[in-house]
Order: C-alpha cells, then sequence, then structure tokens
C-alpha cells in the first residue's frame, strides 16, 4: 500500500521547491530548497483506474503540506475520508471514527519516504535517485520527471512501473502506473504558499497521530 | 608382606581404572551441562513433563538478533546477509524470518482460499455487534482515501478487505514489530530494525555448540560494516558468557590457590615429598571416581563432576595428617606413624563416607552422581594414602617445625586455661547471640535467575530488544492438552476472550497461541455465517456498486460444508512462522499446543484465566526449576541432618556415647552458626550454600577427631594438621567467596565461615571427649 504514498508524497514534496524558479543545475524541475515553516494548500482530483472496475473510482478534495510537520488528505468526494501522515505514523478517519491508526514504528518503510522527500526538499536528489532513475525535461515554467523503480528484484515491496509528474510553478499532474495495469493519476489545482503556520484546526489534526 | 601385597592389588585396581578412563577419553567423554537432566525422574504428569522439556529446549535453542540501520534498505540487506551467513553455519538449525518477500506469498496462497471463515478479533466484534457498516466503510476509505491499500485483484476476491486486517493480526511474538516487506521490523528514533530470529542445532549449554556459534556469529557480524549495530538476545549468549567468566575466574582463583596450597605445604615441610604425595593420593581418588562413576552412571553432569571433585579435594587432609606427624620427632619408622594416625584416619574417612553416602538417599539424579563419585574416589585416595604412601616415604623427622607448632598450640591453650575462661565464655555468648539474631533473619534464596548471575551487558542488550519489540522473554506458557486439535483450538479461543483483560490492562503485553493462527474449525464455520448474515447479505450489492465492480466478487465458499483451513495443513510445510513452536504434539487422540506468553507483569491475572478450563495449564519454567533448587536444597538439608546422626553411632564405637556427642559437638555447631552468620551478613541461604556445608560437616568431624586421637606430645602436632588442612582448604574453597559467579560465591562464603569455625571449635571436641 505504501507506494501510492510514496509517489503522492515525492510529488508533493517537488512541488514545493518548484515555485522557487530556476533550478540550480540548469535543468528542469524543482531543487532549491524551501524554509520550514510555509505551507501549501491545495484541491486535488484522483481518479484511479483498477481492472475489472465499470469506471475509474474517483474521489477529490483538499490538502495541505507543511515541510517537517506532516500531511493532511481529505477527500470529499464520494465522501469524506481524513488522511493525516507526520513523522509519528498515519491516521485515517471517517467522519470522526478511526479506520486505521499506523504508529511509524509499525511503518519502517515511512523513513525511507522522509529521507527522500526531505532530500528533494534541500535539493539533494541522491536519496531518490537510489531508488529511482530520474529523468527530468522542459523547462521551469512546463516540466515533466519520470521516475521509474531501479529495484526490479521485489515487486512485493514496490509494484510501480513509473511514476510521471508535470507542472511549471507547482506540481500540475502526477501519474502512477503500476505492474498490474491499474494506474491512479492526480490533478492539483487552486495551489497557495503562505508563510502562514496551519491552522488550529490543522495543527490538531496533526497532533491527532501522536495521541 | 600383607602390605606389599595390599599395594600392590591396590595398584592394579588404579591402573585399571585409568586404563577404562583413558579409553572412554579417547571416545571423547560428554559431559551433561544440561539442567533438565537433574531433574528428578519423577516428576508427576509426563506429559507436563515432556512439555516443559520440549519448550524449555526450544526456548533455549532460540537466537533473536536486531539489525539496526538509520537507512532501511542498508538494514534489511545487513539482515538478509546475517542470515545467509549464519544459515551456511552448522551450528543454526533454520531460521523463522525468511527475509523475502516470498512467505508472504506462501502465507498468502495457504489462507487465501479459507478467507470467508478467517477474521481478525476487532472485525469480528464489530460483525457480532452488527455494526457490518462500519467494515464496508473502513473498506470504502482505503479505496478513495489517501493510502489505497487496495488493488484491483484483492478487492475483487475481498471486497471488504477483511484479509489484510486479519494477516496484520496474526500473532507474530512481539508487540511493536512490524511486517515490512516479508522482515518484521521496528522503526525507532532513526534507526531501521530488523528481526533476525535463528534456532540453533545444538544445546545452547555445551560448550562446543557455543564456541563454534558464537565464532561464526561475532565473524559474520564484523563483515556487515562498522555502522550497522546488532543486537542479541538468547541464552546460547548468556551461557557462553557465563562459560567465559568461569574459566577466567578459574584461572585466577584456581592459579591463587594451587599457588598458596602449594607454597604453603613446601614452607611447612621443607620437602618434596609431601607435596607430590599428597598430590598423588588425590589424583588417585580423581581418576578412580571419574572411572567408576562413568563406567556405574554411563555418563556424567558437569555440577556432578565439579562438586564431586571438591569433595575428593578433602583427601589432602588425610595424608597431611599422616605427614604432620614427622613433627613428633621420634624417628618413628612409617609403619608406626601409620599406625598412630590410622584410628584418626580410618574414622575421619567412614564419617565422611556416610556424610556424602546419605545424598544417595535423595530421588535426585544429581546428588546419586555427586555421593557415587565422591565416596569412591575418597576411598580410593584413602587407600593410596594408608597402601602406598608409608612404603613410599623416606622421610624423617622434621625439627625445624617446632616453631609452628608452639603456634599451633596457642589454639590448645586457649581452649585449656583456666585464666581464659572469661575470653572463652565471651566468645561462646558472642557466637550464641549472633547465631540467634542470624536465625531469625534466616532467609532461603532458590530463584535460579539470581543463581545465574548473567552478564551486565547481554542483560542490557535484552532489555534493549525488549524495549524495541515489545516482547519479554518470561517462557512462561499456558500448555492446552486435548484428544484432537479441534478441541485444544476451541480451547485457546476461549483462553483468548479471557486473556484480553490481561493484556488490556496492561498485566500481559501479548500471547500466540494455534488459534490466532488457525481458527478452530467450529470458529471458522461461525465466521463464515457471520459474515454472510452481517456483512454479505445486508451490504454486498450496496458495497458493490459503489466500488463500480463490473463483475460479481469472487467470494469464498461460505457453506457450512465448505472446506475449513485445519492445523494439520498450516504446519505441513512450515510456511507459518513462529507457529510451528507452538505444537508440540499432534498424534491421534492427544495432541498437546503451547500458548506462548509476552512480558507477564501480573502473573495472577495470567493465571486466572486458565481456572476451569479443563486441559490447560499455567506453565513457568523458571519456577519450576526454582523450586527444583528448593526441593533440592531441602532434600540436601534433611540428608544433611540425617548423615550428622549417623555418625554418631559410627563413633560411638570408640568413644562411647557420651564422647561421640561430644565430637560432634565442635561440627554441628560449625553447621547451625554458619548459616546464622551468613544471614547476618546479608547472605541469602541457597543450595549451594547447602552443598557446602556437607563438605563442612565431613570436614569438621574429621578435625574434631583428629583432636580427640591427640596426646601427649601429638596434640599440639594434631593441631598443626588441622590448621595446615584447613588453611589449604580455605585456599581451594575459600577463596571461591570472591568469585562473580552468585553461586559459586555463596558456595565459597559458606565454606570460608564453616571451616573457620569447625577450626576454632575442634578442640572443644578433643578436650570433652577426653576429660568425660
Amino acid at each position: 500500500m505504501m507506494f501510492r504514498v510514496i509517489a503522492v508524497l515525492l510529488a508533493l514534496g517537488l512541488s514545493l521547491p518548484a515555485t522557487a524558479g530556476v533550478a540550480a543545475d540548469g535543468a528542469a524541475g524543482p531543487s532549491r530548497s524551501l524554509s520550514q515553516g510555509r505551507t501549501l494548500h491545495g484541491k486535488f482530483v484522483q481518479e484511479r483506474r483498477l481492472q475489472g472496475f465499470k469506471a475509474p473510482l474517483r474521489s477529490e478534495g483538499r490538502f495541505m503540506l507543511a515541510p517537517g510537520r506532516g500531511l493532511i488528505w481529505q477527500s470529499e468526494k464520494p465522501f469524506p475520508v481524513t488522511t493525516v501522515i507526520t513523522a509519528a505514523g498515519l491516521v485515517q478517519e471517517v467522519g470522526g471514527a478511526e479506520t486505521m491508526r499506523m504508529p511509524a514504528a509499525r511503518l519502517p518503510f515511512l523513513a525511507k519516504l522522509y529521507d527522500m522527500l526531505g532530500g528533494a526538499l534541500t535539493g539533494d536528489w541522491r536519496a531518490l535517485e537510489r531508488e529511482f532513475t530520474v529523468v527530468r525535461q522542459g523547462d521551469d515554467r512546463a516540466w515533466r520527471v519520470e521516475l521509474q523503480p531501479r529495484t526490479v528484484a521485489d515487486p512485493a515491496a514496490m509494484p510501480i512501473r513509473i511514476i510521471r509528474v508535470s507542472g511549471g510553478r507547482f506540481v500540475d499532474r502526477v501519474e502512477i502506473v503500476k505492474d498490474g495495469g491499474d494506474a491512479d493519476a492526480l490533478e492539483f489545482v487552486e495551489q497557495t504558499l503562505s508563510d502562514a503556520p496551519p491552522s488550529e484546526a490543522e495543527a490538531a489534526l496533526l497532533a491527532s497521530i501522536g495521541k | 608382606m600383607m602390605r606389599r601385597l595390599g599395594a600392590g592389588a591396590f595398584l592394579m585396581l588404579v591402573v585399571l581404572a585409568a586404563g577404562y578412563l583413558g579409553l572412554r577419553a579417547a571416545h571423547g567423554i560428554n559431559f551433561h551441562t544440561d539442567l533438565l537432566a537433574l531433574l528428578p525422574q519423577d516428576r508427576g504428569d509426563p506429559a507436563v513433563q515432556r512439555a516443559h522439556d520440549v519448550v524449555t529446549r526450544a526456548l533455549g535453542r532460540r537466537v533473536m538478533v536486531l539489525v539496526g540501520h538509520p537507512d532501511r534498505e542498508r538494514a534489511r540487506s545487513a539482515a538478509v546477509r546475517l542470515t545467509a551467513d549464519l544459515l551456511k553455519s552448522h551450528t543454526v538449525a533454520g531460521t523463522d524470518t525468511a527475509p523475502t518477500g516470498d512467505r508472504m506469498r506462501r502465507i498468502g496462497a495457504l489462507y487465501f482460499p479459507y478467507r470467508a471463515g478467517l477474521l481478525a478479533d476487532g472485525d469480528r466484534r464489530l460483525l457480532l455487534a452488527g455494526q457490518g457498516k462500519a467494515l464496508a466503510t473502513r473498506a470504502l476509505s482505503q479505496v478513495f482515501g489517501f493510502p489505497g491499500m487496495a488493488d484491483a485483484r484483492l478487492l475483487h476476491r475481498d471486497p471488504f478487505l477483511l484479509m489484510p486486517t486479519f494477516f496484520s493480526g496474526l500473532p507474530i511474538p512481539s508487540s511493536r514489530l512490524a511486517p515490512d516487506d516479508g522482515m518484521l521490523a521496528v522503526r525507532d528514533e532513526h534507526v531501521t530494525w530488523v528481526l533476525v530470529s535463528l534456532r540453533l542445532s545444538g544445546e545452547p549449554f555445551e560448550l562446543d555448540v557455543q564456541k563454534r556459534f558464537i565464532g561464526d556469529f561475532d565473524h559474520a557480524v564484523a563483515t556487515l560494516g562498522p555502522d550497522v549495530r546488532v543486537l542479541k538476545l538468547g541464552a546460547v549468549f548468556f551461557a557462553a558468557a557465563g562459560a567465559r567468566q568461569a574459566m577466567g575466574e578459574t584461572s585466577s582463583l584456581g592459579t591463587a590457590s594451587t599457588v598458596g596450597s602449594v607454597l604453603l605445604v613446601l614452607l611447612v615441610f621443607r620437602r618434596l615429598g609431601p607435596l607430590w604425595q599428597s598430590l598423588m593420593s588425590i589424583a588417585v581418588g580423581m581418576v578412580s571416581g571419574l572411572s567408576f562413576s562413568l563406567w556405574w552412571f554411563g555418563d556424567l553432569h558437569v555440577v556432578s563432576l565439579l562438586f564431586g571433585m571438591s569433595l575428593i579435594g578433602i583427601a589432602v587432609d588425610y595424608s597431611l595428617y599422616y605427614f604432620t606427624d614427622r613433627f613428633v620427632c621420634d624417628a618413628a619408622p612409617p609403619a608406626e606413624r601409620l599406625r598412630r594416625v590410622m584410628p584418626g584416619l580410618g574414622l575421619g574417612v567412614l564419617t565422611t563416607l556416610v556424610g556424602y553416602g546419605a545424598l544417595l538417599l535423595a530421588p535426585f539424579p544429581g546428588l546419586h552422581q555427586i555421593a557415587v563419585f565422591s565416596a569412591v574416589g575418597l576411598t580410593a585416595a584413602f587407600a593410596s594414602v594408608v597402601l602406598w604412601v608409608p612404603l613410599i616415604d623416606r622421610g624423617h623427622d622434621l625439627p625445624h617445625g617446632a616453631p609452628l607448632v608452639s603456634v599451633a598450640a596457642t589454639l590448645w591453650r586457649f581452649w585449656e586455661r583456666s585464666d581464659l575462661r572469661r575470653l572463652r565464655l565471651a566468645l561462646g555468648l558472642a557466637l550464641l547471640a549472633a547465631g540467634a539474631a542470624g536465625a531469625l533473619r534466616l532467609t532461603a534464596d532458590d530463584d535460579v535467575r539470581r543463581l545465574q548471575s548473567p552478564d551486565a551487558e547481554l542483560l542490557a542488550e535484552q532489555h534493549r530488544i525488549e524495549t524495541l519489540t515489545g516482547t519479554g522473554w518470561s517462557g512462561q506458557f499456558f500448555l492446552v492438552r486435548a484428544s484432537d486439535d479441534e478441541a485444544a483450538l476451541k480451547m485457546e479461543e476461549t483462553l483468548a476472550d479471557r486473556l484480553a483483560g490481561p493484556v488490556k490492562s496492561g498485566a500481559l503485553s501479548g500471547f500466540q497461541s494455534p488459534a490466532g493462527f488457525v481458527p478452530s474449525a467450529a470458529r471458522q464455520r461461525e465466521n463464515r455465517r457471520l459474515v454472510r448474515d452481517a456483512l454479505q447479505t445486508p451490504l454486498l450489492a450496496e458495497h458493490v456498486e459503489t466500488l463500480g465492480l463490473s463483475e460479481p466478487p469472487e467470494t469464498a465458499p461460505i457453506g457450512d460444508d465448505a472446506p475449513v483451513l485445519t492445523l494439520a495443513e498450516a504446519t505441513r510445510d512450515g510456511a507459518v512462522p513462529f507457529l510451528a513452536d507452538l505444537v508440540l504434539e499432534r498424534s491421534v487422540g492427544s495432541v498437546a499446543h503451547v500458548v506462548k506468553l509476552d512480558g507477564i507483569r501480573d502473573v495472577g491475572a495470567v493465571r486466572v484465566a486458565a481456572e476451569g478450563l479443563d486441559g490447560v495449564r499455567f506453565i513457568d519454567p523458571a519456577a519450576d526449576f526454582s523450586r527444583l533448587f528448593g526441593a533440592y536444597r531441602y532434600r540436601a538439608e534433611l540428608l544433611l541432618g540425617l548423615s550428622a546422626v549417623l555418625m554418631v553411632p559410627l563413633l560411638a564405637v570408640r568413644y562411647r556415647w557420651l564422647g561421640a556427642l561430644a565430637v560432634m559437638a565442635p561440627p554441628v555447631a560449625a553447621l547451625l552458626l554458619t548459616p546464622a552468620l551468613l544471614a547476618l551478613m546479608g547472605e541469602p541461604f541457597t543450595f549451594f550454600s547447602t552443598m557446602a556445608l556437607v563438605l563442612v560437616l565431613s570436614i569438621g568431624v574429621d578435625y574434631a577427631i583428629f583432636c580427640a586421637e591427640a596426646t601427649g606430645p601429638r596434640k599440639s602436632v594434631t593441631l598443626m594438621a588441622v590448621c595446615l588442612a584447613s588453611t589449604t582448604t580455605l585456599l581451594s574453597f575459600g577463596l571461591l567467596a570472591f568469585s562473580q559467579v552468585f553461586a559459586v560465591h555463596t558456595f565459597g562464603l559458606t565454606m570460608l565461615i564453616g571451616i573457620s569455625l569447625s577450626v576454632l571449635l575442634a578442640p572443644l571436641g578433643g578436650l570433652a571427649c577426653r576429660g568425660r
């Protein structure tokens, strides 16, 4: 299950420095670090195309990403599901009732994720490139990044064929294609970057994992 | 002539014994090191006994290693490397953590066909409460929410996503470790720890196994790289550390005692003869005792060997007693000297044999071996002194000993001089007061865990592992016995319901039962009905519609006659880790399962869970071992008293009844005062203290006999022999009081106090005996 978490967090991680403008090494795509304390808000539309399903599973909602603090992912349609991920772990709730709780101790994978994400945020691509071959194209107003897992030895670990990320100032679109033929597509719209810390409600959600 | 004939015959016996010993040694003598071998043969219920032994063995053979690195991948690859390297070692029989995704696939393949009847506890409770809707919502949240667990194939076959929950609820032996791509791992602060769980192919207490495994282990760890951290836990490490410490102490304390004794004998006699002839008699005793016991018992336990050897060691007193006669300086020939010391020697040996022989009366194999080994060895040593030494001895008078003799005589003067009466009275009262005060504080300690005094560094690692994994290696378990698997599994399900309370309150951190891996057939059928009535019938159509599945889901057969997963199938090819350890016996008409208990904080709350469940028993190996040590101690105490009583008629033959009682008084006083003085020092009384008291009694009676035999010029000389003998004894045993090994320490300290008291009081017995 975690590969999707990675893919999305990676994409969002990329999106932050993208706002800072030109990449340091001249290549397209995000590379500069972003100071902590800023938050990114936006809306998303997710489409999962699964084999044997009539239509794509479509959900939409809002997200909030605060570097160093965590991610809040709130689906609103077809029904409300809130997922909160921080360094302490992961919690999911539906209508105020918890449906899943995974402390970080039970998610060793999360650590790798944070390494990669942290690297991407500070312009250090090495952690990411250990796991993926990274191909970057375009310029900073319209760029594309393709990530392909290096390890094919253990498909159970990461059954991803390719991740395609594209955007301009922010990440606009993420596509994750899996080995079985399933594919997820995410579109991000109405993204805004602010210097304000997360709101009280958001902070409470982020803190809920440590409970 | 007769004398020479006897000496020759004895020589032939000793050569025979040495030859047999050599023959056995050539085939390699394997001394038992397993504490289980010391258990009495009759311990009640044989099934319980077998379960106890099997589980204790299995637990003893387990090795748990955590491999840690900040980088998850490096931790994982290090764990794979370590496992592969150790599996190549012949000391490792297998691993429970297959470091590939392969095991997950095998588990999936085993369970998936039966999924309709497999429910996690929490899901089952929700369905029982009629809250099927909550499960449907959870599944939807996983599909539409962020961490999309569901792939299309899984959703198609398990639309409510019940299997992932069931899998994560399988009772892997830890509350904190989580499955992570086929490995068990935990993330702590900045380090990922990956579990490597191994089973040794041999007994952890065998020195050979220890040496080879730890050699291979250290080598494998050394190649992992400097920044990979490794935490280890297993009986083999503790046993090896204990053996290492014992070896270290043996060489330091052993050297001190040997050098001390040799120097003492050399300084006192200023001749080599007494030294090598004393050593010869001990060697004869050891060889004969060992040879006879090996022939008699087939093999020996290492504990019997050690105690037996120390008991034979007192044979040196007999040769010293003989040799000190030279200080009398009357130019008597060796035969005459022997004649003079013979009554004392003979009585000494007889009483000691009574003392050791009493150990035979206990139903404990360990005590039997000690008794036979030491009795035979002591007899042989005595025979060598009586038959050989006078023939070899070319010794003459030793006039240089006069000053030493007069020093030894001080003790006589203390007991004899009338102007020291008050001093004697004061000493007597002081001893009485100390004895009374100590007796009030007397406590016995049979806790086997304390007797082991484990290595501090390993203990710290154990504590760290327990904190990281949430596992407590208590070794306690429930034994579940029934006529077949189904009955046992049902019982375990009842037990699991009852243990939910203690788990919730923290009295128990977790448990693993076979039923946690394979529910009973009845439970599986009940689960199917529950899924059908509370989930599928009311909610499936709507759920499939919401999901938008294009074809109807492929649910597993749900009828009552559909096949169920059986324990036999689950254990067949070892696909499920940790399950094999929980199934002890599966034969027609009788099965035995184990429910392992982790991190018990309140034994009472856990025990109570089995109440009224026929066939379920709480078993605590550490407590059982402690009880065993307690039983051994108690038996040895009784036999000690009995042997003191048996010595009296033996002594009465020579000293009459009152004289015999007088001779027995000093050693018995030492016997009673020693535990009290130990208690005053805050030292607990253990099985090993009792074993030391067996020695104290035998030696103390010898001293008192020697004193009772002493007359005229031989009085002071006898006391010198006693002082010399006791000094060598204190050098060999008293020094053990400085050992870091608790058991050895208590043994040594008891000897130190007991022997000192015996020497101090010995002349009193002699005086009282003759004063009648």
